[in-house]
């Protein structure tokens, strides 16, 4: 079937609206037809090469060519075929994408880990997970693309993987579910899930965009006594103090001497890096804002080839701290996402007050440039 | 000195208000003069007997939910000083013993101790009524009393601007239940949570529950006005009882059966432990809180869920807190608006009107009741 794209030919480019033909599913596949796609910041880590091997790596990893790239990792859809043995879900379910897969079967699944699922391997593979092969052509005839995350949201159709769908209620919003998929979870399980906040608890984000914000939120409903807020961007702040901040500041620089005067020194149980770009220089003030036996979760995606990163090993072993890395907030998606979409339809999960901005596909680039400039916590594509 | 204290002379009578002599406080003792006391139900069980046996023999002092003021400290307490505000922790919290060490002061080894009603320091009696030895009620701390002489380890320092009348429920009814809901359940965003019986205790695990973001909280007690509390301390669902309870599963949990289970009824009964057994779902934890009769030998539970849904059966003390942590940081909650003390006072009392108190509780009018010491 004919569908229509944005994709990524390279570096530093902007997204190209094109025709492109899908495959019918084959055996463990479905074709979605996606409502709504989230503007997340890891598709511009595509634009930015913070999330693009470097090439001579490539070999390494098995790919043979990188580019081009549907884009879109966070979206909600409608199953509009199903392979052969498909049995999960069938034509007409209302799904949410899942980035990670969830086989069920591997030792990561099999041991509450489906964040960690082992059919992640190979995301940056042109291939279906299933097979190897490719479903997705570009009409021009010009190559295949690869699919970000297997997924290619910013795609009107695509053929993923039966892994890689959540089957969901059909009286929620897309749009809805679509945050779910990828920026709430990952936000709102960074605070609950890995860094374990407690009732009582202080706790410092550092970074306030489509994450940091739902940090906040799961912050907030883990009982967190003070929830700090730390972002250069006013209108973020202010939308975290909405979300259950109950400070915020410009900078670290800024909040570290303020944690230490509402803490009497004791500094923050938890601290949570969800900036943009995870440079390794913001681990400096990062650690140091976590008190004796904190936990500092590091949720943000850095450059794929930044080896460094400024923590003083002394105070991590004597104060007993620990840094820890999060991927999807370490839940699992089959439980997790359901489970916070019951959260929203009860009115305990703030989603509809994320979306800043709604754009068409042919509207992405816009949208980026949004991002860019710090107006969007959340820019959505609605597919039309 | 001279002071007043409500004294229990005989299992199953009025409290007797009396005048007593109170001794000087010892070395590791301090000398408290009360602002307030809560009227727990576990006071009402040394009038009962439902606790014989580990708990001291009338004639006694109650109360162990108290707050005051500091006004002399015996050789040795390096920690108090007069002036400071303290409330009474209903466990002692030694810091040296292997529980203290291990963080769980709850079951502070000095705890043992606190069953004879005789001072934990030298195991005799700082207060007497005509020449006689009274026994101190549950803690070692005689809070129904305008001064009492108490271990320096029951004493947890507070700020003092923080009202007493207040932070007195800290030292054993809001611990212990939000403890039982957000240490001993542990209970998680998103969780479903029932709490069987919304008294003192089971008013704070609904409101622990609901700090720590569950989703679902179902109160359930056969008192209409203590439901409707419970509504506005946190709770989603309420029902009269556990069978109504139970029949609602589909609604509150979509059939999977709760999270998390706290049982915080006025008295422990085994067969109704048995079953608020089966509101609890695979994996649930479902702790047990309030006080099952001493004399009870059996609880009417089908084991195998224990084994084929991984149901978990957990005892909690004081929420499973630790006193030393938990009650300033709780206070500190309630400064911050996160914990409605203001809301679990329904009546406060005078000394000389504590039996007309526990008229109430038994009635089923009171929350929490307070005695006030002017």
């Amino acid at each position: 079937m004919k569908s229509r794209a944005a994709l990524l030919h390279g570096l530093g480019q902007e997204w190209q609206i094109q025709d492109v033909e899908v495959d019918p599913p084959k055996a463990g596949e479905v074709i979605v037809e996606w409502k709504a796609a989230g503007l997340c910041h890891s598709d511009e880590h595509l634009i930015t090469g913070d999330m693009v091997p470097p090439e001579e790596a490539w070999p390494l990893m098995g790919i043979e060519e990188f580019w081009p790239v549907i884009g879109g990792h966070e979206g909600a859809g409608v199953i509009a075929e199903v392979g052969p043995g498909v049995t999960s879900v069938a034509v007409g379910d209302h799904v949410s994408a899942s980035f990670v897969p969830s086989c069920g079967k591997c030792r990561y699944c099999s041991t509450g880990r489906q964040n960690l699922c082992d059919a992640g391997a190979g995301a940056f593979l042109k291939g279906m997970s299933t097979d190897g092969t490719t479903r997705h052509h570009l009409a021009d005839g010009s190559g295949d693309p690869m699919l970000f995350a297997k997924l290619g949201t910013f795609s009107q159709y695509s053929c993923v993987s039966v892994d890689q769908v959540i089957k969901v209620d059909t009286d929620l919003p897309l749009e809805a579910v679509a945050l779910v998929s990828c920026g709430v979870a990952t936000g709102w399980g960074s605070a609950t899930n890995r860094a374990a906040v407690a009732t009582g608890d202080t706790v410092v984000v550092v970074g306030i965009g489509g994450i940091g914000i739902n940090a906040v939120q799961g912050a907030a409903m883990a009982g967190a006594r003070q929830v700090i807020a730390v972002d250069p961007v006013e209108f973020k702040r202010e939308k975290a103090m909405e979300f259950g901040a109950t400070q915020t500041f410009t900078s670290m620089e800024e909040a570290f001497p303020a944690v230490m005067e509402m803490t009497e020194g004791m500094m923050a149980d938890k601290v949570i890096m969800t900036p943009g770009v995870m440079y390794g220089d913001l681990m400096a003030l990062g650690t140091q804002l976590a008190g004796k036996g904190g936990t500092i979760v590091v949720t943000g995606v850095a450059p794929i080839t930044q080896t460094e990163s400024s923590v003083n090993l002394f105070e991590l072993a004597m104060w007993n701290k620990e840094i820890k890395g999060t991927i999807f907030g370490s839940l699992n998606p089959r439980a997790d996402i359901p489970k916070l979409l019951n959260l929203y339809r009860d009115g305990q999960l703030k989603l509809d007050e994320l979306i800043t901005s709604r754009y068409t596909l042919d509207e992405i680039n816009t949208g980026y440039q949004a991002m860019r400039d710090g107006e969007n916590i959340r820019g959505v594509v609605v597919h039309g | 000195m001279k002071t007043k204290a409500a004294i229990l002379w005989e299992r199953n009578t009025p409290w007797s208000v009396e005048e007593i002599e109170l001794d000087p406080p010892k070395a590791g003792e301090v000398l408290v003069k009360l602002a307030a006391s809560g009227m727990c139900h576990s006071d009402e069980h040394l009038v009962t007997g439902d606790l014989a046996g580990a708990t001291p023999e009338p004639p006694l002092i109650g109360g162990h939910e108290g707050a005051g003021v500091v006004m002399e400290v015996g050789d040795g307490v390096f920690s108090l000083q007069p002036g400071d505000h303290v409330v009474f922790g209903f466990v002692p919290a030694c810091g040296r013993c292997p529980s203290c060490a291990d963080g769980h002061s709850n079951l502070c080894d000095m705890g043992s101790l606190t069953a004879t009603g005789l001072q934990i320091t030298d195991g005799t009696s700082r207060h007497h009524v005509g020449g006689k030895d009274l026994t101190l009620g549950i803690g070692n701390l005689g809070t129904f009393a305008y001064h009492t002489v108490v271990n320096e380890a029951s004493c947890i320092k507070i700020d003092p601007d923080l009202p007493l009348d207040k932070a007195c429920l800290l030292g054993c009814g809001v611990v212990t239940g939000w403890g039982s809901a957000v240490y001993a359940a542990d209970v998680q965003p998103g969780d479903t949570v029932a709490v069987v019986g919304v008294g003192g205790i089971g008013a704070n695990a609904v409101q622990g529950a609901k700090l720590a973001g569950a989703r679902v909280i179902a109160a359930i007690d056969p008192v209409e006005f203590k439901r409707e509390k419970a509504m506005e301390f946190g709770a989603t669902h309420s029902h009269s009882s556990v069978e109504e309870a139970l029949g609602a599963l589909a609604e509150t949990t979509w059939d999977r059966g709760f999270d998390k289970v706290i049982m915080t009824t006025g008295v422990g009964n085994g067969d109704v432990l048995g079953e608020a057994f089966h509101l609890g779902g695979k994996r649930s934890k479902i702790v047990v809180t309030n006080i099952h009769p001493t004399a009870e030998q059996s609880i009417a539970i089908p084991a195998v869920f224990l084994t084929v849904f991984e149901k978990q059966l957990i005892g909690s003390l004081f929420g499973s807190g630790n006193p030393r942590k938990d009650i300033p940081r709780l206070l500190e909650l309630y400064t911050q608006g996160q914990l409605d003390l203001d809301g679990l006072v329904t009546r406060t009392y005078s000394l000389d009107e504590i039996n007309q108190g526990y008229a109430d509780m038994n009635d089923g009018k009171n929350i929490r009741g307070v005695l006030i010491y002017d």
